[in-house]
């Protein structure tokens, strides 16, 4: 009897094992997607061309982007992107037992390097003989550092073949904040915006409007130019206010701004992955996708005649475009943090009366700015142009589905503004900001032609039609103390 | 073997009691000191309804230990007693503890009553009104002041004031407010004041606390509202009101922020 019952326990305790094994483990590997489009290339061009004896490897597209963004369990940091990887930078100053294994570093770093005590750290080296080492830049472990002498003791000796020499160049803790913010993604924003960040994480089915996939590079509510970027402040802003209208919560307090500051980070890391991965496919596409392939091979080419074109393409025409491709992407995201980028009106919101609000009805009903033809005569955000039926862009279809789309392909509906739910922010300066710029990815245009004063009388409209009684007759101004007419809910 | 059984089944008894009585000192778990007036008496129903059960889980299980111990030492020729049962000993266990239960009934009712009937809220609340609502949504809370100098109204109003996952009150002053969903049903739950009220769609439900020390305050969501259920956590912000009213006014000049910093207001 007793000993039946011990069977039974320790079953239950191998199976308890087993659950907490495979269930809490963190043996869980993800890795990013490619787009549709790097799929849809010919098989040469999404994976290259193997070394052959003399002949150098190609590499194709999956390879050209791996080789600079890696996959999640190991990011690279590509020091192109203006991506905070985390990690100070620093030198070797000397080796003091060079003729032997290298044991001690010291070292100087740019900023001060404060340490607390227990924590593990790490240098990499980035230029130097151990920069080359097999299987990519060395990464030494640190067991004591000591801030005063700038003497790092290592935890495992370093061979001569590899030994750093002063002047070389270390990183240390490098990609922290990446990691950290990957960390944090994977825990709070994945499941809605997908591993590799494109839109397509499980619950994302779920939702509407559908989740951002930041793969194209673009994001709606900016305080930025119509042909910037997003900057870091809106990325902040938005973790911090979440956006009202859909299912984006906000981070904080859960997100301190240590956490919020990596998750920024890693949000532009996988949008500059995707943005670097689509331009890629635009160099590759239009002769070596699929599809081309196949109506190359119609038009009388052979198979080995594309081949050889691609190995040509890769081999000569490739790292030109890879230094335009990744030129282009550093500069604008670097453009989308300066302040330059950043729209200010040229004059102070203009009074909010009732003549403002007049004018800007009318500027709303105008043929010239027209917001009726989309948000609707009432603002309910059911104008004509929400029945057409649209055009895709690149394939040049009918969408199945009326209304506007965005370059998502979701139908993009114009905003109801009676409900008094703004998701971009609803300060004045946003409003402004959403009409100077437009919403970028959708078909709100920029109207950043129009004269600041009328936008600012726009802006008092619409800020007063949530509380107008019919359309075009707001209710009397400075009223709040007295009954003011109720805005249906 | 019978007695190793009987050991056996009052040991564990015995380890209940002492792991609960060590548990506070060692931090395994126990309530730590609530933050309100109300969050006080609360807890002294607690305690008093922890002490009663301790009183009866004892009594019990000593009762239980030596009905065990006692069949345990009998010799194997004894036979067991047959009993139809005893009317008084029926009596007595059914009336004492219907005392019991009907005398916590009573005495937790104005607690309760001042805690969730509105009649019975602190006058201060029914003088002051709402002072902001908040409405719980997947997965945050939304927070509506209204225009400082005014009340609040059911329906937004032109000059109210927005704020998401942090609502500021004033300090030693019952602060009533009124709780809303704008989806699934959510719970407003601020562990250190004790106060736990569910959010309910299409109902507006009046909820107060009262905080005398200033302090950041945890809230989150009790009702399991969905995947995000952990995210939603807010913060309430208690402070003198001085301080709440110089926050109203610096969300407003934020809220009204046009983008254009003139000259002078950097000067400031």
């Amino acid at each position: 009897m007793l000993v039946q019952m011990n069977r039974h326990i320790a079953t239950l305790i191998v199976a308890a094992l087993i659950v907490s094994a495979a269930g809490c483990g963190e043996s869980l590997n993800s890795s990013f997607v490619y787009s549709e489009q790097t799929e849809s290339l010919m098989r040469e061009a999404q994976k290259g061309f193997p070394a052959e004896g003399e002949v150098k490897a190609l590499l194709g597209a999956r390879q050209l982007i791996d080789e600079r963004f890696g996959d999640p369990q190991s990011l690279k940091a590509w020091s192109k992107l203006p991506v905070d990887f985390g990690g100070v930078t620093g030198r070797v100053v000397e080796t003091p037992d060079s003729s032997i294994a290298i044991k001690e570093l010291i070292l100087e770093f740019d900023t001060d390097v404060v340490v607390e005590e227990g924590t593990p750290l790490s240098i990499q080296f980035v230029t130097g003989s151990a920069a080359k080492g097999a299987g990519g830049p060395t990464v030494v472990e640190i067991e004591s550092w000591s801030a005063e002498k700038g003497k790092a003791s290592l935890s495992a000796a370093m061979s001569p073949e590899a030994a750093p020499v002063a002047g070389d160049v270390v990183v240390l803790d490098g990609g922290g904040v990446l990691q950290h913010g990957r960390g944090l993604y994977m825990r709070h924003c994945s499941h809605c915006h997908g591993t590799s960040g494109d839109g397509n994480g499980p619950t994302a089915q779920y939702l509407v409007p559908r989740p951002r996939d930041y793969r194209q590079g673009v994001f709606k509510f900016t305080s930025t130019n119509d042909q910037a970027k997003i900057s870091r402040d809106d990325l902040h802003r938005v973790l911090k206010n979440g956006i009202p209208g859909t299912y984006m919560p906000s981070f904080v307090p859960m997100l301190n701004e240590d956490d919020k500051h990596a998750v920024v980070e890693y949000v532009r890391f996988l949008a500059m992955r995707g943005e670097f991965e689509k331009k890629i496919g635009v160099e590759l596409s239009p002769d070596f996708s699929k599809a081309a392939v196949t109506a190359r091979i119609e038009g009388g080419e052979s198979t080995d005649e594309i081949v050889e074109s691609l190995r040509e393409f890769l081999a000569e025409d490739m790292a030109d475009s890879l230094e335009f491709v990744s030129d282009d992407l550093a500069s604008a995201w670097t453009t989308a943090d300066t302040e330059d980028a950043v729209i200010i009106p040229d004059i102070s919101r203009v009074p909010d009366t009732p003549e403002s609000r007049r004018l800007g009805r009318e500027l709303y009903l105008s043929k010239g700015i027209n917001c009726a033809d989309c948000h609707g005569i009432a603002g309910k955000g059911d104008g004509p142009q929400t029945t057409i039926f649209e055009k895709n862009p690149v394939t040049q279809q009918l969408y199945d589905t009326p209304g506007l789309h965005d370059v998502w392909d979701n139908v993009n509906q114009p905003r109801n503004l009676t409900r008094g739910i703004y998701r971009g922010g609803r300060r004045p300066i946003d409003l402004f900001r959403r009409i100077h710029a437009g919403i970028k990815g959708s078909r709100m245009p920029s109207f950043k032609i129009v004269p600041h004063e009328q936008i600012w009388h726009i802006v008092n409209y619409v800020l007063s039609i949530p509380f107008e009684v019919e359309p075009g007759h707001a209710p009397v101004v400075n009223a709040s103390a007295e009954a003011t007419p109720q805005a249906s809910l | 073997m019978k007695k190793f059984w009987a050991l056996f089944f009052f040991f564990w008894p015995v380890v209940a009691i002492w792991s609960c009585w060590v548990a506070p000192a060692r931090g395994w778990w126990f309530p730590t000191e609530a933050m309100s007036p109300l969050g006080e008496r609360i807890d002294g129903l607690f305690y008093l309804i922890l002490g009663i059960v301790t009183v009866v889980f004892i009594g019990t299980q000593f009762a239980l230990g030596y009905v065990l111990w006692q069949s345990a030492v009998k010799g194997d020729d004894e036979k067991a007693e047959f009993s139809h049962g005893s009317h008084s000993l029926e009596l007595i266990w059914t009336v004492v503890p219907s005392f019991v239960l009907v005398f916590i009934a009573l005495y937790q009712m104005d607690v309760w009553a001042e805690f969730r009937v509105q009649s019975f809220y602190p006058n201060q609340t029914q003088e002051d009104g709402p002072r902001l609502e908040l409405t719980a949504r997947q997965f945050e809370w939304r927070v509506r002041y209204p225009e400082p100098g005014t009340e609040l109204k059911n329906q937004p109003q032109p000059g109210d004031l927005y704020a998401v996952n942090e609502m500021h009150v004033a300090t030693g002053r019952p602060v009533k407010f009124n709780l809303r969903t704008d989806d699934v049903q959510h719970a407003f739950f601020a562990p250190e004041l004790r106060v736990k009220q569910d959010a309910v769609a299409g109902l507006i439900i009046p909820v107060w606390f009262e905080i005398p020390k200033a302090g950041d305050y945890d809230v989150v969501c009790a009702e399991l509202c969905g995947w995000g259920h952990y995210k939603m956590r807010a913060t309430i912000v208690a402070e003198p009101q001085r301080q709440v009213d110089e926050y109203l006014s610096n969300l407003q000049s934020e809220q009204n922020f046009d983008g254009v910093v003139t000259v002078d207001d950097e000067d400031e």
